[in-house]
């Protein structure tokens, strides 16, 4: 009758001891966040929408406030202090509200644990790359587990004496199975969670749901309630029954975690044609997970022949598994998108760099306008998706030749009426839509827009019209098509390394900061995407980007490095 | 009209907002400085509450002090449809039942609390023992209703008084010192009686996420 009590598929010690369960599958109901602890570490697990499971450090990066009494909004886990948010799977920050028109550092992600969903169990692994060994395939049934005031080696003895005789077997220091001496008919497998020094959670599981489910789980649970009595009896009582572990984190916890490695390497899983000149490539991670991105993010994509082009991630919040871009087969293709539609196929790998964040979201606005001209919808379409999923007001006007060369339409479709689109439109006709679908600027209102420089151009200078101010009109360039003059030569002071760099004619200033041994990232090197930019200390910039807007330009605070130059005869940067 | 006398962090006073919230009913509050004026212990207060305890209910004639005693009144007086205090034997017992249980977390959990916050000299460490005895009987509880499909304490397909009358202390109890990480079953029902339409926060309970759509409790009929 029961397979377990005749020779077994079960070995001792064929459970992995570094694997432990911390929670029942139906500890994790929809949107909740559930509080676990496993040898002394406080976890915060919750289930995203997609029914991935995530165990994290229980405390935000920010204060230390514990995550488990945050919302799970089903893509993103928010603290309830001061609302920072993290990505299901990455844990990595996502937006800060108290400074919404900026991006939250790639360093701010929190701890991830390993953790797997087996045995209607889940189980976690405090260190990486354990293997996991679980209980042969079936259907397994576990009681209500039972949390003891007592040290796991205590109790494990003390369930160990209940055992029928010559029934015991140990599977792993914190397993067993055996047939109690209160139901010897029946196998039972025993495992114990040390939540802490004095804390210890048993789970028993049976092979299969017995006939009398009820009856059976009062009496399992009638049996281990008894024994955690009279042990705790037994004891004085814990510490911890009166007092709830305050403690401080460890100094090591304190640091942020390590960054993310700079490159990845993905697959096309899926090429697919999205628009008579666009291509959708689906990049899944060839190991492990991608890390956090939010909307707007672009990544660098090396391509087979070595040369890097940037691309915008279209995913929302709740697409973390794997990565989504656009990619527009230009008639002048500089060779790059040529080579990704023409050579790139499913199966591929590419390396990628980790998203870049130079056109942030704020997810505080009243109205958000999002204007997206052919391909430039991509960012626009992860702000729309993020927008969409925490409830905010947004409106996403799209303008295209025609519907043939309309991206992602069947995305758009699922938008409903928060979606306008525009197709064949000439300047005049754009301007004119654009000027009506703007309207005069009002408190919290920002707009979005992405595209040619021509709609660029004509969303700004529209909104400028309007009384809009610059800080609350967005935009990304995909390149500058402005002639770069580097006839100028000047001399470049770079304050905190101490350092002192001629820029010679020709050479741009980012060649020379890193000739100089001074690294500074970059991505398109064409003053378009602000990847360069670093703050100006003294002196006049001459400004040859598309990024900074026209007040940053004037105010002569920063720099796009890569492209631009000096008025005056020394610039000093804070680099 | 309503009048509640209220003071702002006391877990009695939060329950009977809670259940005005829910009900929409319009009410007058009336602050009464506890903490550190001592107002409740004035003469002119121990005529309407001669215990000197909070919340107080004036209404139609009627005052009213002990909190389970005004969620039993507004449920009876305002609820048309029987739901908060159903009437049938085995659901209005049980009722009765948890509402005897709001009393014992309200003289341990809650008064660790007020000890804590020095608005009462007590021991709290036997306050907090027995209130984790109480608190695991819940969570079992709990954890053999959700088996069963039942998401309230009544085993009923909606919430009822004695949902609100627990809900307070169970859900301050940290600051009482009294940590919920061994009762799970707990913490997922205190997301669902956040989740009632109606419901209301006070300082230190957090509001829950949204929860799914066709999942909200229905407490009208």
């Amino acid at each position: 009758m029961n397979h377990l009590s005749s020779p077994s598929p079960l070995s001792p010690a064929i459970l992995s001891p570094a694997w432990h369960p911390i929670a029942a599958a139906a500890d994790l109901p929809f949107r909740h966040v559930f509080h676990g602890k496993l040898l002394g570490r406080e976890l915060a697990v919750w289930r995203a929408d997609d029914g991935h499971v995530n165990v994290w450090d229980n405390r935000c990066l920010h204060r230390g406030v514990r995550l488990s009494i945050g919302m799970n909004d089903g893509a993103e886990l928010k603290c309830q202090y001061h609302g920072w948010r993290y990505a299901s799977r990455s844990a990595g920050c996502t937006y800060i509200p108290a400074h919404p028109a900026n991006s939250p550092s790639r360093q701010v992600t929190n701890r991830v644990f390993p953790a797997i969903e087996r045995h209607g169990l889940i189980w976690a692994a405090l260190e990486p790359d354990q293997p996991f060994a679980g209980l042969p395939a079936g259907d397994w049934f576990a009681a209500r587990e039972v949390i003891f005031h007592a040290p796991a080696e205590r109790v494990l003895q003390a369930v160990a004496e209940e055992a029928a005789p010559c029934s015991l077997a140990w599977l792993s220091p914190y397993a067993m199975r055996l047939a109690l001496r209160a139901a010897p008919e029946e196998t039972l497998i025993i495992l114990a969670q040390p939540a802490d020094g004095g804390t210890t959670i048993i789970r028993a599981l049976r092979d299969r749901a017995p006939s009398d489910a009820k009856t059976w789980l009062r009496q399992i649970n009638r049996i281990f309630v008894t024994m955690r009595d009279a042990i705790e009896a037994d004891a004085p009582a814990g510490a911890d029954l009166a007092e709830p572990d305050f403690s401080p984190l460890p100094a090591e916890l304190a640091e942020p975690a390590a960054p993310a490695p700079a490159g990845l390497t993905v697959t096309v899983a899926r090429k697919w044609q999205v628009a008579a000149d666009v291509f959708a490539l689906n990049l899944r991670p060839l190991a492990g997970i991608l890390p956090a991105f939010q909307p707007g993010a672009h990544i660098d994509v090396t391509l087979p022949d070595g040369t890097v082009r940037q691309y915008s991630l279209t995913g929302g919040p709740d697409e973390n598994e794997f990565w989504t871009i656009g990619v527009r087969l230009m008639p002048n293709s500089r060779g790059g998108s040529r080579m990704i539609a023409e050579q790139v196929r499913e199966g591929d790998l590419l390396s990628l760099s980790a998203p870049r964040h130079n056109f942030p979201l704020r997810r505080d606005a009243l109205r958000s306008v999002l204007i997206a001209g052919g391909i430039g919808l991509t960012p626009l379409l992860a702000m729309a998706k993020a927008l969409r999923h925490g409830g905010h007001p947004f409106e996403l006007h799209v303008f295209a030749r025609d519907q043939a060369h309309l991206p992602f339409a069947e995305t758009l479709r699922g938008f409903g009426e928060s979606v306008q689109t525009y197709l064949g439109h000439d300047p005049a006709q754009t301007q004119e839509a654009i000027k009506n679908l703007l309207g005069p600027h009002g408190v919290s209102q920002h707009v979005y827009v992405c595209g040619a420089p021509g709609l660029i151009d004509a969303v700004t200078r529209t909104a400028t019209g309007l009384g809009w101010p610059d800080e609350a009109v967005h935009y990304e360039h995909f390149s500058n098509d402005r002639t770069i003059d580097s006839s100028s030569s000047f001399t470049l002071e770079l304050a905190r390394s101490a350092l002192t760099v001629e820029v010679p004619a020709g050479c741009s200033m980012l060649s020379a900061i890193r000739q100089a041994g001074v690294s500074l990232p970059s991505s398109c090197e064409r003053g378009a995407c602000g990847t360069c930019v670093v703050k100006v200390l003294e002196g006049v910039p001459d400004h040859q980007d598309v990024y900074l807007n026209a007040t940053e330009k004037l105010s002569g605070r920063s720099v796009v490095t890569c492209v631009s130059r000096a008025n005056s005869q020394r610039l000093v940067l804070d680099l | 009209m309503i009048t509640l006398y209220d003071y702002e962090t006391a877990a009695d006073c939060y329950k009977v907002r809670l259940l005005l919230g829910i009900l929409g009913l319009p009410f007058e509050l009336v602050p009464v400085d506890i903490y550190p004026g001592d107002d409740h212990r004035r003469p002119a207060f121990l005529d309407i509450s001669p215990l000197a305890e909070l919340p107080v209910l004036t209404d139609g004639g009627v005052t009213l002090t002990d909190a389970q005693a005004i969620l039993v009144w507004l449920a009876s007086r305002y609820d048309g449809d029987e739901k908060w205090l159903p009437r049938e034997a085995a659901a209005l017992s049980s009722v009765q039942h948890w509402l005897g249980m709001a009393a014992r977390l309200a003289a341990t959990a809650g008064a660790a609390r007020m000890a804590l916050a020095k608005t009462a000299a007590l021991d709290v460490a036997p306050l907090q023992a027995e209130a984790h005895r109480l608190l695991r009987v819940i969570d079992e509880h709990f954890w053999f209703a959700e088996r069963d499909g039942g998401d309230w304490l009544v085993p009923l397909s909606h919430p009822t008084i004695a949902d609100l009358a627990c809900f307070p202390d169970l859900a301050l109890c940290e600051e009482a010192g009294i940590s919920r990480i061994d009762y799970p079953a707990i913490r997922r029902w205190l997301d669902r009686v956040k989740r009632i339409p109606g419901f209301s926060v006070m300082s230190g309970v957090f509001p829950a996420s949204r929860g799914r759509a066709d999942a909200v409790v229905s407490t009208t009929s």
